[in-house]
């Protein structure tokens, strides 16, 4: 512990009132403002997709039409992919938490391009701004815009690629700058081998942006040009072939799954050991574990495509390599739950979330066997079953990482404490309902129930009717999650100390909120952030 | 644990749920070990009183790293392993198959037989032989998935896909469109029958419905077409809006309006109400009608002759809102009732099994519908809802068909048979149909 000992004296300078103007927030090139402004812009996203999902949720409830027309379950199904996907989930962690963590765990002033780092949220809002015109058009192609319907069909296709288009971008400036960033701005004593998971999680998460994000820039431009200028791509009926687009969309979309949930791994890497006063356990291999899934993620995307008229020995190929995702993911939930041995665990409600994120992820993990498991997903394509396994991948995994991390790190952000009951009740909220809502869509897929239907069979009736219960209730946690921790930001009077949770971890080394250039002097570190306790025999790092 | 496959209806269905029951059951090991351990952990290390203990400083293991890395891939191998050799076992018997032609269009399956049979939204097929149902799609992306018969393969436009399966069970399967295709998605459904070897010869070689629209007239081959092309999905009778506009009255209007702000008066100008159908059958995006979106109806340019667009127009003139238009079609032409004569008493009571709507209510294959299935029905005995008994004789179906409230099998209901079978039937009709249900056994 070394900077800003002095400790935080009510009106003490920080990141957040050394200026105060709305222009100044707008203009800053303050990674810290900036993390802030993509938290609460992609928060109201995440509310507005949230809400859709709940209208589509109950008109589920009960078999046949209830409320809605097919037509408008169908936009009401692409508006949440859509949102949830391009708007939230994929800016996500490394935008919010990452902007603002990364320069502090690494004991810089700044990313390497504070103003790339404010074009790319800029980028982000003009493309969120085209998307929510093409959304209100209203659009009806699904989030995954596959051709040919997505040529045919008369919404604002256009647009909405246009939108993802421009989003890229924004992701792409985003990555690129967080790898210079790791790459050059360490601070001395800062090794490869010293950096915090969830850094190396942000840069395994960065690589994949930079690469595989272009693609799907170039994809949406053929879709576009096949749209505007009749340029045969992938609609049959102009000599094209909609299996390419597919590939196309794939490749980019599929690493995108590990775009969003690497970060949560990072995440969780880091809150484990500081509630367990423990080291985090094969450090090393939870990192190149990491990368390993960066790698092998680019490999495995026609995995999306087992059925969908590949040949044989393809489908044979990405079967077995999809395998390969399963091993570096498996072994960072081996090293989580052994760091907890012996440890002196504190159930905080980051830990709480943590350890929550382990059971869902080992759901989503093991679910996504069966689907690389290629006789077995012939059978669960395009099911319920798939829709529940993406669900708890990117609910239970990226959601739950982004509201752990909210609540671990909100001390640093905001200088406040929440209120510690308000939280657990939320998280109780959150963890049934979330549960109740897709275990029964399991059960739905083994029934062959197959997904983005607008009706079902009425034998399905009952299982709807618990998923759209817990739906209620999942949605009932999130809003007391994030009304607590608004709530305290704005009223409570709990200040944080510098380092509630004696992290060893460098941005707790600062004051709570940090000063605008983070340290008051470069700070060195001599150790990995995961020192904690008593060296036993044999144990050196 | 956690055992909801659906019903086992083809050979490979048992091997694959083999696999699919390992790694369930591989699954709920792992994730109770590993949460069992975390919440073991969480329960015997907790922090009492909130007082921090020591704790060692363990940084890792390289025994524990080699030992859950390798037993993992191992398990993943012989999984992906058999995945692999049963996913090749689902084109067993493709060079012998029975081959099914199946078309995906926006909402609706086209069966094809090769003896040019054309079904839309059901496919019979014998038990116990590999069927072959190979795919296309003249639109968009569709997904043809019979889960009893754990298969499932897209159906894209321009190419040619396919699914081989070998029926296990006789019975009715659901089969469902599991790639998003647009607005009745969840409505593009058709029914799998698998039959006896036997009932699927006399099935596919039933041409009776074929051979009598040759002789039907131009309203009711249109009624017959309106349903088979599927224009029953967006275009009811009955005057309520569905994807397109009802054919309610439609011939009768006397100007329609256009998206596109235009409006026609029939008669007036050159164009008639006939040309504007046509044209709205064959090229749909021309004349959009107000308030309803484009693109939606396929384009039936070379799929329907002249005469079947006359007769379409032909029952869509009959929708002029005066009711009972069904029945009102009863005078079937000379051609046909020749054509009665020349059939055996059992292909005449067939005939009209399937003309007179029997088999809207009574299954052949022993299933109850609405009514007692005809499956084996001739000379059986059993309770009336009023407790009395009955043997199925000549006498007693007689009197079933033309006055059907008058005995009512125990547990079905009175009033859901059509009561005016006297005016419709002769009695050389009547024999005709007890001489077919005779043969049903």
């Amino acid at each position: 512990m070394s900077a800003g000992a002095e400790g935080v004296e009510h009106g003490e300078k920080n990141y957040l009132n050394h200026e105060t103007t709305i222009w100044s927030w707008l203009t800053t090139v303050d990674h810290k403002r900036i993390g802030l402004m993509y938290l609460f812009t992609i928060t109201a996203f995440f509310i507005i997709g949230g809400l859709a999902a709940l209208t589509m949720r109950l008109e589920l409830a009960r078999s046949g039409p209830d409320f809605m027309t097919p037509d408008q379950y169908n936009i009401l199904f692409t508006l949440h992919g859509a949102i949830m996907i391009f708007l939230f989930i994929v800016p996500g962690i490394p935008a919010t938490m990452g902007n603002f963590l990364l320069p502090l765990m690494i004991g810089a002033k700044d990313v390497a391009f504070p103003r790339l780092n404010l074009l790319s949220y800029y980028v982000y809002v003009v493309g969120a701004a085209m998307a929510v015109v093409a959304l209100l058009n209203p659009i009806d192609t699904g989030w995954t815009f596959y051709a040919p319907y997505s040529t045919q069909t008369k919404s604002a296709v256009i647009l909405m690629t246009g939108a993802a288009f421009v989003l890229g971008f924004s992701s792409i400036l985003t990555g690129l700058n967080f790898v210079v960033t790791v790459h050059r701005l360490r601070c001395p004593g800062m090794h490869w081998d010293r950096l915090p998971v969830f850094v190396w999680a942000l840069y395994a998460t960065a690589v994949i942006q930079t690469l595989a994000t272009p693609v799907v820039g170039i994809t949406l431009l053929l879709l576009i040009m096949e749209r505007w200028l009749g340029v045969g791509v992938f609609d049959p009926a102009m000599g094209g072939d909609p299996v390419l687009y597919e590939h196309f969309f794939w490749f980019y979309s599929h690493p995108v799954v590990y775009i969003m949930v690497l970060p949560a791994f990072g995440v969780v890497g880091e809150i484990i050991p500081v509630f367990s006063r423990k080291p985090l356990f094969g450090y090393k291999m939870v990192c190149y574990a990491s990368l390993a899934i960066a790698l092998v993620g680019f490999l495995v995307w026609a995995h999306h495509m087992l059925v969908a008229g590949i040949s044989d020995p393809s489908a044979i190929y990405f079967s077995v390599i999809t395998f390969g995702v399963a091993i570096p993911t498996a072994v960072k939930v081996f090293n989580w739950v052994s760091t907890m041995y012996k440890g002196s665990i504190s159930f905080d409600t980051p830990m709480l979330y943590a350890m929550a994120f382990v059971f869902l992820f080992m759901i989503a993990g093991t679910t996504g066997i069966y689907l690389a498991t290629l006789a077995v997903d012939v059978f669960y394509h395009d099911t319920y079953f798939v829709v529940a396994h993406f669900h708890y991948t990117i609910q239970g995994g990226a959601v739950i990482g982004l509201i752990a991390a909210l609540h671990f790190w909100f001390p640093k952000m905001t200088g406040k404490m929440y209120n510690e009951a308000i939280a657990k009740v939320a998280f109780v909220l959150v963890f049934v309902g979330f549960n109740l809502t897709f275990l029964p869509q399991f059960v739905l897929g083994m029934q062959g129930m197959p997904r983005r239907y607008f009706d079902y069979l009425p034998e399905f009736e009952e299982l709807h009717m618990i998923s759209s219960f817990g739906a209620v209730i999942n949605g009932f946690g999130y809003t007391f999650a994030l009304v607590n921790l608004l709530g305290a930001w704005i009223f409570s009077r709990r200040k944080a100390t510098e380092n509630p949770y004696n992290s060893l971890s460098l941005e707790w080394q600062t004051q709570s909120p940090p000063i605008h250039e983070n340290f008051r002097e470069t700070p060195t570190v001599d150790d990995y952030p995961y020192a904690y306790g008593t060296p036993v025999e044999g144990g050196g790092h | 644990m956690f055992r909801y496959l659906p019903e086992q209806a083809s050979k490979v269905a048992p091997s694959v749920d083999w696999l699919h029951n390992w790694i369930t059951d591989l699954s709920v090991l792992f994730t109770v070990a590993i949460c069992g351990a975390m919440l073991y952990f969480a329960f015997r290390y907790r922090r009492q009183d909130g007082v921090d203990h020591e704790t060692p400083r363990i940084e890792g293991s390289n025994f524990l790293e080699v030992l859950w890395t390798v037993v993992p891939t191992l398990i993943c191998i012989w999984v992906g392993y058999y995945g692999i050799v049963i996913y090749q076992d689902m084109r067993e018997g493709e060079e012998q198959a029975l081959v099914i032609n199946a078309v995906g269009k926006q909402w609706i399956w086209e069966f094809q037989y090769e003896n040019g049979k054309q079904t839309i939204g059901e496919f019979v097929v014998p038990v116990n032989r590999p069927v072959k149902v190979v795919l296309t799609a003249t639109d968009v992306l569709h997904s043809f998935f019979v889960p009893a018969m754990r298969v499932k393969k897209d159906a894209v436009p321009g190419r040619y896909t396919s699914v081989v399966f070998t029926p296990v069970k006789t019975g009715e399967y659901h089969t469902f469109c599991t790639e998003y295709c647009g607005t009745s998605h969840s409505a593009m459904l058709a029914k799998l029958r698998v039959v006896s070897e036997s009932e699927y010869e006399r099935w596919v070689n039933d041409r009776s419905q074929d051979l009598a629209k040759l002789t039907m007239s131009p309203a009711k081959l249109g009624a017959r077409l309106y349903e088979e092309k599927g224009c029953n999905a967006c275009h009811n009778l009955s005057g309520t809006r569905l994807v397109g506009p009802s054919f309610l009255k439609l011939y009768q209007s006397e100007t329609r309006k256009f998206a596109d702000g235009s409006e026609i008066t029939f008669g007036e100008e050159e164009e008639t109400i006939e040309e504007y159908i046509r044209e709205s059958i064959l090229y749909p995006g021309k004349k959009v009608v107000e308030g309803y979106p484009n693109g939606l109806m396929p384009a039936y340019e070379g799929q329907l002759t002249d005469d079947e667009i006359k007769a379409l127009i032909a029952f869509i003139k009959q929708q002029d809102g005066s009711a009972a238009t069904e029945e009102s079609e009863e005078d079937s032409g000379e051609d046909l009732q020749a054509k009665l004569a020349a059939m055996s008493p059992v292909e005449r009571g067939q005939y009209h099994y399937q003309n007179k709507a029997c088999i809207g209510c009574h299954s052949l294959d022993g299933s109850n519908l609405v009514g007692p299935t005809f499956k084996g029905l001739y000379g059986k005995s059993g309770e009336l809802a009023d407790g009395e008994s009955y043997t199925a004789d000549d006498e007693y179906l007689k009197n079933s068909i033309w006055d059907p409230n008058g005995q009512i099998v125990a547990g079905y209901q009175p009033n859901q048979m059509p009561q005016n079978y006297k005016d419709q039937l002769s009695e050389e009709d009547l024999e005709s149909i007890i001489e077919y249900i005779k043969t049903l056994e």
